[in-house]
């Protein structure tokens, strides 16, 4: 497959703009400046993009939402938080390849009729912070941002917002509230970020990766993207894979490949001859699939239908040594500290969580235990202000589901056969 | 006071968005960067420059992981041992730097040259384990590695 | 219009609602937590989660709007599940420690877990713990037992403005901090307290001392502090004031309160109060009995009225004492006394700037009320910090600009410097320039309305002798903003009208509220000032506005008061003093002021006090000035006695009593004793039947009655006949030619934890605000090489004064301020005046100041 996201990601110097457009790079841009702001909003539309930061929402019907009103101002974020562990796509193409994304920015922009979009990164990638400003200088001074791009007179700026270590920040309205200079707390949705968000204004998030597929789809028509991946979900997608494998990495696959085939075919199989055990194929934050059920096409539709989600496309491959009670204490530990506070289930409920399957790793289980873990987990899902919680519990009915046993024994016998 | 160079820096930061509310976090990366961590002295600059309540400022601050309440040391080791790092042997590496450097996790060594947070995914993942220290990215850790790393930093 | 069907009930809305505020209408009940009706919707505790056909998940009620066709379920099984859920997460890590908790009894926590909780805890890990803080004066803080409903915080910082707490931390980790994490550098509003629905922060005045169901009972009435006459409820057990709390949806304050209404109520219990007469003897004040002082005061009066006539006595009202003390004392002064030389501390300031005003405006000028602010486009706020002379008012102010309108401010306002668009410092004495060029350039942009032909005529003269255009920073602005404004009200603080040239100022503004057709709000430090004036405690006008040279007016009251008014305008306050200096005046009688200490030049003051044959004060304390005296008579206070009040917005309102005290007697009998034993009767039972007579003679307050005052909406011209005067000349501008050199300027603090000097014997406010300070600016500070808390000597042409130096970041110029609230400490001492010729207000000459450092 040609690769779109990852193009040119090989060449040492990629994240300069004369390489950048040495292959082509804001070429989509002048293309897209020749275009009416609503044939590039068909074109989007036509090509079935949904958004990568993990919802799916498809990215035409955000927009248009967003365009409703041609009055207000409104201003575009580029979600660039990239929390969920086990994430690390959004990384190459910040570090290697920001002038996609930039140019990505800049015809969104121009689409939305927005001038100001700003990327809220995550505090922990300052070098591609420092990649990023670098790049929109560059872009600045050969006029593809500024006051009048190409001489079009069309207007779109751009600025880093360095967030400081608070995965819910992830969430577009606590993003939101980011970049406003307050804590991240989610917002009460609606209104939604559409109609009112940032300063209060219509304000569209996608996340990085959404983005960086613009210039192909202005290049190329949303006709031909439609045609990588399958039938709801097209384009390509980038699959991190972390964990037992031999070759881990981020990969640009074809959305719906199956999640057998990522593991296998493109990260190597299982390291040290190992057997796979269990699969967390979305981030942390979805529910682990045991071994025999990998045979799902990595996609928006089919993932719910395996028992799990897509999530971010982040896929953490365990092997037999792995003990299933400590990943899940880990993920636990996690949510507790990630916890934004708002709400009680969510503050309350993780840190519970957490504690009985500390005591339960720690040999001090008590018989009742798993019942209470799935009793409280049962407590948390669904009665959360946003979906972080959800994912707290999920993960944990998620292990019950099908690795019970294996609490169990661990209540029972005060620990386990498994190296880690 | 901060002087006027930093006053300038924030000012600039500032105009970059609509509410001047927008420029506390990297004001608070300022500060930090001027006085090694946010004193309640430093908030209140930031506060004060930004004309906003201390007491937000604060709050703001201490929501944000990244931002350090207490003194660290001259080099910041911020080791990863969420699930994929963990999986790869990342919280073995923590019992190493605590009896190689005399760091534990929110702590400092007693030379004042390294302190320890534990961090949750710094999106390293495919070359766990993983860390950064200051502001570098570190992975495909080792003790060995971490040896020959932390050499650098003295 | 919406329906929905709540619990098969149908309900139809005719506004937007959420489906809690739909269901709490059609009397449904949906437990909450971090729901507060004064507060937006926040969504955290997940209690008020429902049912809601066609909806996937639970929806929290508080933030689901109503739509049309919704079928919500409030109560089922699966509702009440995760009721019990969430309220066992609360638990697991709250301390459970209700037996020794305050808050039991109407703790919203206990109770829900009354209602829905689990009775059994499966948490066995050890909670999470935070030590108690007690190092805050006012506020104990308990985050033990916090739910973080974040009702604390939200209350703080989106009602309040002050922003002074906040959650620190995120996760399990969050906890209620004011920056310091210790003490609470704030404006001690305790809004807070009134939100927190768990025992996590509790006022350190009453905490183990009672329980909330042993309160004996709950008086609902008014505050006694300031001129914007806040609701509240007193708590009574033993016929003590346990607690003061505001009432949500209660009274113009809407449940708000600020420091002093509800930490200042203790110095009614005070052990200083004064329980019986005392008379002078061999020059020593001593105990003695209530006939025999008030033997002494009629005699002594009859003697000086008798040999020197009526115009040698004089009388000094109180903006602190109720309308009907104040009329009976008016009433005593012409009747007994024989004399119109009545006037109150409200001259100095309200009282002078409300007459000029009406003369020019109309009557009922002032009466504007509060809550209109919020809706306002533009502020204008000058004079004076409104969120510390009038607090709930200063809040209307912040809300109005979370509206999104516009504040200018001219001079220093430490409460708006996060809400104001605009601020111009002019220096001082250049305040009356500003507004005349501001005045001019209005005009000269809008022409004149030709409606009132003496501020028609006035302007014009006024721009015709205008010098150049005026060039200050941020004056175009405030012209522009002032210009554009569909709806501008103007805050009127008294200190830049307290000058020698004051009513150069007074006509700009009057001018300027005319052009702008603007309204206009008269700062009020005292519960009473309009009061004073409407009862007629003044020397030119008889109860409800009628002037003494009105003859008509004049004989209606002598018939119904069966007797001879005096003819002549009596003097004003300081004209009173005056006057006991030249020996004019040879008996005063002071009810509830304290001239010694409330007026500029206190050697002057005290002096020309003394120098009287005779000086009778009615107070509740020995103040400065009844030191002096040569009969004290004890009077009773707040709470104390029932009695009605008029606010800035000339709203009269009830002050109930609460308990019972021998204390004093209330100070409209004790003057009603002397008038009879002075040959003028007065019967009168209660001080409703004063009312009754008020009511009857004046023709502004027919047919008031306790009744209808105590609905709370009793608003100029009540029921009665305004007075529509006009004048057909602006009142001539005396040229001063004050020009002032010095370096730094000394001002009047007006701070928000005191009142007077009242407030100096609530032991709360003396916790929060102990000893005062010099505020000096950052600038001044730098000039002068000093720090935060240096010891300095500050001098003015009368005296001078040691004291502690705080750096006050709001102050913009070269004033440098003190308070006059501190017992022998207060500013005025320092301080000398001229009497504004045209207002009678004190120009607070002699502020250079010079500062030495120690
Ligand atoms: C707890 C939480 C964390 C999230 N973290 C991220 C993130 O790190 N990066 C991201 O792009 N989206 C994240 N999202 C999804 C965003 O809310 C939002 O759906 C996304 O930015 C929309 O962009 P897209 O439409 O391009 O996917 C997160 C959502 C939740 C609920
Ligand atoms: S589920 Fe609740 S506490 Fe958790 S992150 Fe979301 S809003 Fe915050
Ligand atoms: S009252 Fe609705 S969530 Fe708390």
């Amino acid at each position: 497959m040609e690769k779109i996201l990852l193009k040119n990601i090989d060449n040492p110097n990629s994240a300069d703009i004369n390489e950048y457009i040495k292959v082509g790079g804001y070429g989509s841009l002048s293309k897209a400046l020749n275009m009416q702001p609503k044939e590039i909003l068909e074109e989007v539309k036509k090509s079935g993009l949904r958004g990568r930061g993990g919802a799916g929402f498809p990215t035409g019907m955000k927009w248009s939402f967003a365009i409703a009103d041609p009055n207000f101002p409104k201003y575009l974020l580029c979600n660039a938080d990239e929390g969920e562990p086990g994430t690390f796509k959004d990384r190459p193409i910040l570090e290697k390849n920001p002038h996609l994304l930039i140019e990505g920015m800049a015809i969104s922009g121009y689409v939305l009729g927005s001038e100001f979009g700003y990327v809220y990164l995550r505090g922990e990638y300052p070098y591609a912070k420092d990649v990023l400003n670098k790049a929109i200088k560059q872009a600045h001074e050969k006029n593809y941002l500024g006051d009048n791009i190409l001489g079009k007179g069309i207007r779109f700026h751009l600025a880093v917002y360095q967030g400081a270590g608070a995965y819910i920040c992830g969430e577009e309205t606590a993003l939101i509230e980011s970049i406003e200079g307050r804590k991240g707390q989610p917002r009460n949705k609606p209104p939604f970020p559409v109609n009112a968000g940032a300063w209060g204004l219509p304000t569209i998030v996608n996340n990085v990766e959404t983005l960086s597929n613009l210039p192909y789809i202005v290049e190329a028509g949303g006709e031909a993207y439609s045609k990588t991946g399958n039938k709801d979900c097209s384009g390509p997608k980038l699959f991190c894979v972390s964990g037992c494998v031999n070759k881990p990495g981020v990969f640009e696959l074809p959305m719906g490949t199956s999640l057998r085939d990522i593991i296998y075919k493109h990260a190597g199989g299982i390291k040290d001859g190992k057997k796979l055990k269990a699969v967390i194929p979305g981030g942390i934050s979805t529910p682990v699939l045991p071994a025999d059920s990998i045979d799902c096409a990595m996609d928006f539709v089919s993932m719910p239908k395996a028992g799990s989600m897509l999530g971010s496309g982040a896929v953490i491959v365990m092997d037999e040594s792995v003990c299933m009670v400590r990943v899940t204490h880990r993920a636990l530990k996690f949510f507790e500290h990630e916890s934004c506070g708002k709400c009680v289930p969510c503050r309350e409920g993780t840190e519970w969580l957490r504690k009985i399957l500390e005591r339960i790793e720690n040999g001090k289980g008590r018989e009742g235990d798993v019942e209470l873990l799935s009793d409280v987990a049962g407590n948390i899902s669904g009665k959360t202000f946003c979906p972080l919680g959800d994912g707290a519990a999920g993960v944990v009915m998620g292990m019950l589901k099908h690795f019970r046993n294996e609490f169990e024994e661990h209540v029972k016998n005060g620990n386990c056969k498994f190296q880690i | 006071m901060f002087n006027e160079t930093v006053l300038k820096e924030i000012n600039e930061i500032r105009a970059k968005y609509p509410d001047r509310r927008s420029a506390l976090l990297p004001s608070l990366y300022i500060a930090q960067r001027e006085f090694g961590w946010l004193s309640h002295e430093a908030m209140q600059f930031v506060a004060r420059t930004l004309n906003l309540p201390e007491a937000e400022v604060r709050g703001t601050a201490s929501f944000y992981a990244m931002f350090k309440h207490k003194p660290v040391g001259r080099n910041l080791i911020q080791l990863c041992t969420n699930v994929s790092c963990m999986i790869l042997g990342s919280e073995g590496l923590l019992d190493f730097l605590n009896k190689r450097y005399g760091v534990e996790p929110d702590g400092t060594s007693g030379d004042g040259r390294f302190s320890l947070v534990i961090m949750e995914c710094i999106g390293a993942c495919g070359t766990a384990p993983a860390m950064l220290v200051n502001t570098d990215f570190h992975d495909n850790l080792t003790e060995q590695r971490i040896e020959e790393i932390l050499e650098k930093y003295k | 219009m919406i329906t929905l069907t709540i619990n098969d009930k149908e309900i139809t809305l005719d506004k937007p609602l959420t489906v809690l505020e739909a269901a709490r209408q059609a009397g449904i009940k949906i437990p909450t937590l971090c729901y507060h009706e004064a507060l937006k919707p926040y969504g955290g505790c997940r209690l008020c989660v429902v049912e809601v056909e066609r909806m996937p998940r639970l929806q929290t009620a508080c933030t689901l709007m109503a739509a049309d066709g919704m079928v919500v379920k409030t109560e089922s099984d699966t509702v009440s599940k995760v009721r019990r859920g969430i309220l066992e997460f609360l638990l697991i890590n709250h301390p459970l420690d209700c037996p020794y908790c305050d808050k039991a009894g109407e703790c919203e926590l206990q109770d829900l877990v009354n209602k829905y909780g689990p009775t059994v805890g499966r948490y066995i890990e050890e909670k999470r713990r935070v030590p108690e803080s007690h190092k805050d004066e006012i506020f104990t803080r308990n985050m033990s037992r916090c739910v973080v409903c974040t009702r604390c915080v939200r209350m703080c910082g989106d009602v309040q403005g002050a922003s002074a707490i906040s959650i620190m931390g995120r996760g399990n980790r969050s906890r209620m901090e004011p920056f310091s994490a210790e003490s609470f550098n704030c404006e001690y509003c305790g809004n807070c307290l009134t939100v927190c629905p768990v025992g996590a922060i509790l006022s350190r005045l009453y905490i183990h001392s009672f329980r909330p169901w042993q309160v004996d009972k709950e008086v609902e009435t008014i505050c006694s502090y300031c001129g914007v006459g806040c609701s509240l409820v007193a708590q009574v057990r033993d016929d003590a004031i346990k607690r003061v709390i505001p009432r949500m949806g209660f009274g113009l304050n809407k449940g708000l309160l600020c420091s002093r209404g509800r930490f200042g109520y203790e110095y009614i219990n005070s052990g200083e109060r004064l329980k019986t007469p005392l008379v002078r003897k061999d020059g020593k004040l001593v105990e003695s009995t209530w006939s025999e002082a008030l033997g002494i005061v009629a005699d002594k009066l009859m003697k000086v009225k008798n040999s020197h006539g009526g115009s040698a006595l004089a009388g000094i009202a109180s903006p602190r004492c109720s309308n009907e003390d104040n009329y009976v004392f008016q009433k005593f002064m012409r009747m007994a006394c024989g004399t119109n030389n009545i006037d109150s501390i409200s001259r100095t300031g309200f009282a002078a700037a409300q007459k000029y005003f009406e003369d020019l405006l109309g009557q009922g000028t002032t009466a504007n009320i509060i809550e209109g602010l919020k809706n306002s486009e533009t502020i204008f706020i000058l004079g004076g910090d409104p969120t510390a002379i009038n607090p709930i008012l200063g809040l209307a102010i912040r809300e109005a600009a979370r509206r999104g309108a516009k504040i200018a401010v001219l001079g220093n306002a430490k409460g708006l410097e996060r809400f104001k668009t605009l601020q111009l410092v002019p220096s001082v004495f250049k305040e009356a320039d500003v507004l005349e060029a501001l005045l001019n350039e209005i005009y000269n942009v809008k022409g004149l309305r030709g409606e009132n032909p003496a501020l028609d005529k006035g302007i014009r003269a006024l721009y015709e002798k205008a010098a150049a255009a005026f060039d200050m920073q941020g004056f175009d602005n405030l012209k522009k903003i002032l210009l554009d404004s569909a709806s501008t009200a103007v805050v009127l603080g008294m200190d830049l009208l307290q000058r020698t040239d004051g009513h150069r100022s007074l006509f700009a503004i009057a001018g300027l509220i005319y052009l702008l057709e603007a309204r206009l709000y008269l700062l009020s430090e005292k519960p009473n000032e309009q009061g004073v004036v409407d009862t007629g405690c003044v020397p030119d006008m008889l109860p409800g506005g009628r002037p003494l040279g009105i003859h008509d007016f004049k004989r209606k009251f002598e018939a119904a008061w069966n007797g001879v008014i005096p003819e002549n305008e009596g003097l004003t306050l300081l004209e009173i003093i005056e006057g006991a200096k030249n020996k004019k005046i040879k008996a005063l009688y002071i009810m509830g002021e304290n001239p010694v200490f409330n007026l500029p030049n206190e050697s002057f003051v005290s002096e020309a006090l003394k120098s009287l044959d005779f000086l009778v004060v009615q107070d509740i304390f020995l103040t400065e000035t009844a030191e002096i005296a040569d009969v004290v008579l004890p009077a009773l206070g707040w709470t104390e006695k029932t009695g009605t009040y008029t606010n800035l917005e000339r709203r009269i309102q009830l002050q109930k009593k609460a308990v019972e005290t021998s204390n004093g007697m209330e100070d409209w009998k004790i003057i009603a004793e002397i008038s009879n034993k002075m040959g003028y009767r007065m019967n009168f039972a209660d001080s409703k039947e004063v009312m009754d007579e008020i009511a009857k003679v004046s023709p502004l307050y027919r047919d008031l009655t306790y009744q209808e005052i105590s609905k709370g909406n009793c608003l100029w011209p009540y029921n009665g006949e305004p007075l529509r005067g006009e004048i057909s000349e602006a009142p001539a501008v005396f040229k001063t030619a004050n020009e002032y050199k010095g370096d730094f300027y000394l001002a009047v603090e007006k701070p928000l934890f005191h009142s007077g000097t009242l407030s100096r014997r609530s032991p709360a406010l003396m916790k929060i605000y102990s000893e005062p300070a010099l505020k000096v600016s950052v600038k001044t500070a730098e000039k002068l090489g000093l720090n935060e808390g240096d010891r300095v000597q500050f001098f003015t042409q009368i005296g001078s004064k040691e004291a502690i130096v705080s750096i006050d970041e709001s102050i913009k110029d070269n004033r440098v301020y003190y308070s006059n609230n501190f017992k022998g400490n207060g500013i005025f001492s320092l301080l000398t005046f001229n009497i504004d010729k045209l207002t009678k207000m004190p120009g607070l000459e002699g502020c250079e100041v010079k500062i030495k450092k120690l």
